[in-house]
Parts: structure tokens; sequence; C-alpha cells
């Protein structure tokens, strides 16, 4: 467990602090002034110091010289509302490891202090060179990649976060959208650009939706802007109707999709099909699988039952490779439609008795009675619940 | 220090007071004559040939270099026009170029095109050094402007055309000061037939050592935005007391554009990375942001010098 001494006159801060340290899962120690914090370190080393500047007795960048003189190498993140650059420079040079400046948000704390201590979740590209002191080699790559595009993701944890920025002054933009989407897609409307910039700094998206002719904004800026905050985002643009193929400028401008206003009802499903709805076609842990649910046109139908059954047969491919000699699929979500789903199941079944795994059902009465009137899947085994299933034979 | 150091610096300080009187006095004569730079000479000209041009058009062309822009600032000052958004004190070049009106903005643009052969020639060293730092400043001035501009949109700062005017003109005391040196130089080189003026060392030692009195005084002679006054007078902290200042994503990108080495002359890393570190904690930012932003910048500058 890692050991974090906060040197700081104020109470209040000690306080917050303390209760931070200790939902990170890290040891806290605490200290009035420099001269107590040096008789801590004394007592007992610790990982890490977060240390305020201005205190009585012993001044924190007092404490700081005092623990290199003594060859103390302790990481150092300043925190103070001292903003002098004198005072952090000359702490800099003393080894200072960060620096926060109060007030300041939990947040930045957790992640200054993962950091320092090393304890920080692996970046995506771990491999490149990163921050301000990799700065020359990134600003000297040739051709930085194109931005990425956002991945369906697979899982319902992924779905959970499924989330649209929605950046339109005409409000009613917002509104129809609203209601033309299903109400598990969380949407957020804002007017302005500074509005959509505070958003995306303060949230993730999966995809965020432009108004091409926002009043008084530099398209290609925001676009970057946004970019820049939201590299995961889809950016899709939302032009009107025109004779004029307008999407190959609206690409060039940066973005990735486009979605015509006015909307309608079969251009919004086809856009959250796009999306979001596969990707909560299936769940899987361990032996237990969940189709989602289903809310866009019929005609997708098709296409969301050929993603389920795709997923299925990965899914049955772990769980083989994990021993499991059964599994259980939960349809309750899955729509019941005449035909497609007796099919998919006919499938399935085969693809587990190839496999040498059992296959269980859990579905609704809707189901049942569904699958009852086919004379292939009338005699597949369907539960009521998961638990159900697990002790049923 | 070092014996070359010293002489250099002993040298800066003679040529700077000289330059430094000539400067001042003929800003006090209004007699300060301050070409534009050659690029965006020719794209004025470019402007000026086509027949209608929307006014966003012309202050995307202008605000590329401080000495235009400043002189745009000096016009609405004689005109009595408003350098703000109407209900606000928020600086905006489109609605200034607006209401100074098409016939005081095509004289500007006469003005910067009919220096063209002059900013040719006032424009160029024939050392190479001087003109590469003739050119950083330029660049430094540029990439300062768009950086405060998108570190303050994205900070959700209060004015980020104030904060990109800002930082435009933040060292608006450089150009003037290497227009004049420069002058010095032709002088002595194509009349005086001299080999050489000054060496590059001592040439941006004596623009560094200038920059902040000379801008200021131009900055109060030309009546300069408060705004832009602030800003010239000391862009090296933060306003710890109002965060949504304009000035600190201009102090930010100042430290950033220092940090990328796109910059004249040399820099105190330690000053520039305490800039940074606070900087980064005061507006939200993360090394990664500011890393994609600065590169991104560095890109859209480049091109707009040749």
């Amino acid at each position: 467990m890692f050991r974090v001494l906060t040197v700081d006159d104020s109470r209040a801060v000690r306080t917050i602090v303390r209760k931070q340290i200790t939902e990170m899962g890290y040891e806290p120690f605490e200290a009035e002034d420099g001269e107590q914090g040096l008789v801590r370190l004394a007592e007992t080393p610790v990982d890490l110091v977060l240390l305020d500047v201005t205190m009585p007795v012993l001044d924190g960048l007092g404490m700081l010289e005092r623990m290199r003189a003594k060859g103390i190498k302790t990481p150092v993140i300043m925190l103070t509302s001292e903003s002098k650059r004198s005072i952090v420079a000359g702490a800099m040079r003393l080894g200072l490891d960060d620096y926060i400046l109060k007030p300041f948000k939990p947040e930045e704390l957790r992640v200054k202090m993962e950091k320092v201590l090393g304890t920080a979740a692996p970046a995506p590209s771990a491999a490149a060179p990163s921050g301000l002191d990799a700065m020359e080699a990134v600003m000297f790559t040739p051709a930085a990649p194109p931005a990425p595009v956002a991945k369906p993701a697979s899982t319902a944890a992924a779905a959970q976060g499924a989330d649209v920025l929605l950046i339109d002054d005409m409000e009613n933009v917002g509104v129809r959208l609203r209601a033309l989407a299903p109400p598990h897609v969380k949407i957020q409307w804002v007017a302005t650009s500074p509005a959509a910039l505070v958003a995306a700094r303060e949230h993730h998206y999966r995809v965020i939706l432009v108004d091409n002719e926002l009043g008084g904004v530099e398209l290609p800026v925001l676009v970057r802007q946004l970019r820049m905050l939201q590299p995961e985002a889809v950016l899709v643009a939302l032009p009107l109707h025109s004779p004029t193929d307008i999407s190959k400028d609206l690409r060039a401008v940066g973005f990735d999709d486009l979605l015509y206003k006015p909307f309608n009802a079969n251009s919004v499903s086809d856009f959250l099909f796009k999306y979001f709805d596969n990707q909560v076609v299936l769940a899987c842990e361990e032996n237990i699988f969940k189709a989602g649910g289903f809310s866009g046109r019929e005609e997708k139908l098709a296409g969301y039952y050929s993603k389920l059954l795709e997923l299925f047969q990965d899914a049955l491919k772990k769980a083989a490779s994990a021993c499991y000699d059964e599994v259980i699929l939960d349809l309750s979500l899955a729509p019941p439609r005449q035909e497609r789903l007796p099919r998919a199941l006919i499938f399935c079944e085969e693809q587990s008795k190839a496999s040498g795994i059992h296959l269980k059902l859990v579905g609704t009465p809707d189901h049942r009675r569904l699958l009852a009137g086919f004379a292939e899947t009338k005699a597949l085994a369907m539960f009521d619940s998961i638990q159900e299933a697990r002790q049923g034979t | 220090m070092s014996a070359a150091t010293s002489a250099a610096e002993a040298e800066a300080a003679k040529i700077g007071g000289w330059i430094e009187g000539v400067l001042l006095k003929r800003l006090a004569d209004d007699k300060l004559v301050l070409p534009t730079i050659p690029s965006v000479a020719l794209k004025c000209a470019k402007l000026l040939r086509v027949a209608e041009t929307n006014v966003k058009t012309i202050a995307a062309v202008i605000e590329t270099d401080a000495v235009l822009t400043a002189r745009v600032f000096r016009a609405a000052a004689i005109n009595g026009v408003s350098t703000s958004t109407p209900g606000s004190n928020d600086l905006n070049l489109v609605e200034t170029l607006t209401a100074l009106g098409d016939k005081e903005l095509r004289k500007l643009l006469m003005d910067a095109t009919a220096q063209l052969s002059a900013s040719e020639k006032v424009y160029v060293s024939k050392d190479p050094q001087i003109a590469a730092s003739l050119r950083r400043i330029w660049e430094h001035a540029v990439m300062v402007s768009i950086l405060a501009r998108d570190l303050a949109m994205l900070a959700g700062a209060r004015s980020s055309e104030t904060a990109a005017l800002g930082g435009l003109l933040h060292d608006i005391g450089k150009p003037v000061v290497a227009a004049m040196l420069l002058e010095a130089e032709r002088q002595l080189i194509e009349v005086q037939l001299q080999k050489k003026f000054v060496d590059a060392q001592v040439w941006i030692s004596v623009v560094n050592r200038l920059n902040r009195k000379v801008g200021l005084a131009l900055a109060e002679r030309w009546q300069l935005p408060p705004a832009v006054i602030r800003c010239v007078s000391d862009c090296s902290e933060f306003d710890n007391a109002d965060r949504a200042s304009h000035l600190n994503p201009i102090v930010l990108a100042n430290a950033l554009a220092k940090k990328s080495g796109m910059v004249a002359g040399p820099v105190d890393s330690d000053d520039v990375n305490a800039l940074l570190m606070i900087g980064k904690s005061m507006l939200g930012f993360s090394d990664d942001t500011l890393t994609k932003l600065s590169a991104d910048v560095k890109k859209r500058v480049a091109p707009l010098f040749d």
C-alpha cells in the first residue's frame, strides 16, 4: 500500500485530501508545516508528499530543499494556491514532480497522484512518446495518423456509456431527436460551440452531432477542437437536404458521417442502429449470453439477428475453449418476431451440438409461444430465469 | 558569463540605447512607419483586386500580422470606432473592420500593399541567422494567437477572440524593433558599404531587451485596446485572482510556443516548464491535449509565412 504524506497548515485541506487518499486505497499521513513534515518523513518513509507552499514555521520550498539536501528523493506534488512562476520554477529545480493549483478538483488530484506513483492505467499507445517533454518528437512527426473513429463496442458495459452530444442552435432539433430516439440513448443538447466544448471537456460521448451551419462558428476550428477533446467519438454533420452533394466537403472538414435534417423516424433509426443498437446485441459473461433489445426499423431486424448469430458463434468458441459443457442464452430482451427468432435458434442449437455444448434458453411466455409453433423449435428447453436454467436439466 | 557574451551584451546595450531613442522619437512625432510582412502584404494586394470581399476573409488575413492588426486598432481609435462586440468588452476584429467601413478598410489594405516593394526590402536581412530570427518573431506571434484562441475556447474562458488578438500583439515591440534594426542594417550595408551590421546574437538581444518598453510605448501612443495593453505590459504571470481572464490562455500559449521552439532567442526552460505546470492545472489541460494542440498549430503556422 502506498503511503502519502500531506503537508498543509489547513485542516480542511488535509481532511479533504485524506479522504481521497483513503478512497484510493493509499495510507494517509499528515503534517501541519514543513518542520513537522520532515519529522514525519524521518519516522516513516512515504511514497509521495503533497506539499503546500505557504506555511508557518517552515514553508514548502524550505522543506523540499531540506529533503533534497538530506538525500530524500521522495516524489513531491505541490498543492498550493501559489501561482508565481519563479516559486514554481524554484521548486522544479529542487525536483518537483507535479503541481496542483487550489482550489482543485478531486479528479485532478487522483490523476496526478496515480501518474507520479505509476499506478495510472497504461495509455492506449504506451510505446509512443507522451507528455510535454516529448512535444518536440510529436511536432516533427511528418504525418499524424488520422483521428480514430469510434468502433462499436460489443459489451453491455460499453453500451451503458452510449451518449450523444447534439450541437445545434435550434432547440426543436433536440426535441425532435429526443422524440425519435429510444430512452436508453442518452442525448445532451447544447446550442453554442462554447457550451459544446465545455461538455466535451467534461464527458465522453460516442457520437457528436454538429449543425454544420452553426451561427458565428468556424466549422473546421470547432471540428478540430472536438476531435482533440473527443478522439474516440464519431463526428456527424447535420446538413439540410440539398440537391448538391456536400458530403465530400463536410468529410474534408473532418466529419465521419452525415445525418440529414429534418430527421424522420427512418433516418434516426438507421443512425442509431449504426452507432448504438448493434452494440448491445449480445453481452457475454463466461457461459451466460444475454441478447440485447432491438428498437430499430423492421428492415433492420435481419441485421440484428445476423449480428446476434455472429456474436453467438464467437462466444460459443470461447465457452468451449474454457471447457464449459453448457451455455445459457437469455433471450428475454430479444424481439419475438415470427420466423426470425426460431430460425436463429435452430442455428444456435446446431452450432452448440457441433461444439459438444448443451444449449439452454431463457425467455418470456411470448418467446415460448413462438417457439412452440414450429416443429424444429418446440422441443427446445426454455426457462423463465437464468437461475432456473442453471438448476434445470 | 563568458567574455564573448559580456561583449555581446555590452554591444546590445549600446545599439539598444540608440534604437530606443530613434523609435520613441519617431513614435512621439507620429513618424513611425511599419511595413507589413511581405507574404501578408501580397495577400492584401490580392484582396484589393477582388471587387467584393467578405470582411471575415479580410480579417483572416489581417490577423496573421501583428503590425497590421495594430494598425486596425489605431484606425479604430482615430475614427472613434469600437473594437468590441456590441454590449461587451470582448475584442472582435470582424466587428471592428465592419465598423470602420469599406473606405477605411480599403485604405488599410492599400497602405499595406503600397509598402509591398518597401517591405520586401525592409523585411529582409543579409544575415541568414537574423532572417531566421525575424521569421521566428512573426511565427511566434501567430502561433500564440492561434493557441490562445484554442485554449480559451477549450477552457471556457470569457472571450477567445480577445485572447487571440492579445496573443497576436503581446510582443508587438519585437517587430517594431526588428524593422528598425533592419533599416539600420540596410543603411550601413547599402549606403555606407559596410560588410556586416551586427551578430545575430546581438540583434536578437536588442529585440528582446527593447520589446516590452517599445511595445508599451506604441500601444499607448496608438491607443490600442486596454485588453491588448495588458498583454503587452506583462505576459509572464497568470492572473490567479481571475482565472477566466483572457490573459491566462495567452500566458499558457506563450509558454507552449516557447516549449515547442517557436521563438527567437534564448529561453529559460525552468520558467517555461513552471508556466506550463501552473497553466495546465489552472485551466485544466492534460499533457496530451497541449501536445496535440501545439503540433497542430505548428503545421498551420508554417505555410503562412511563405
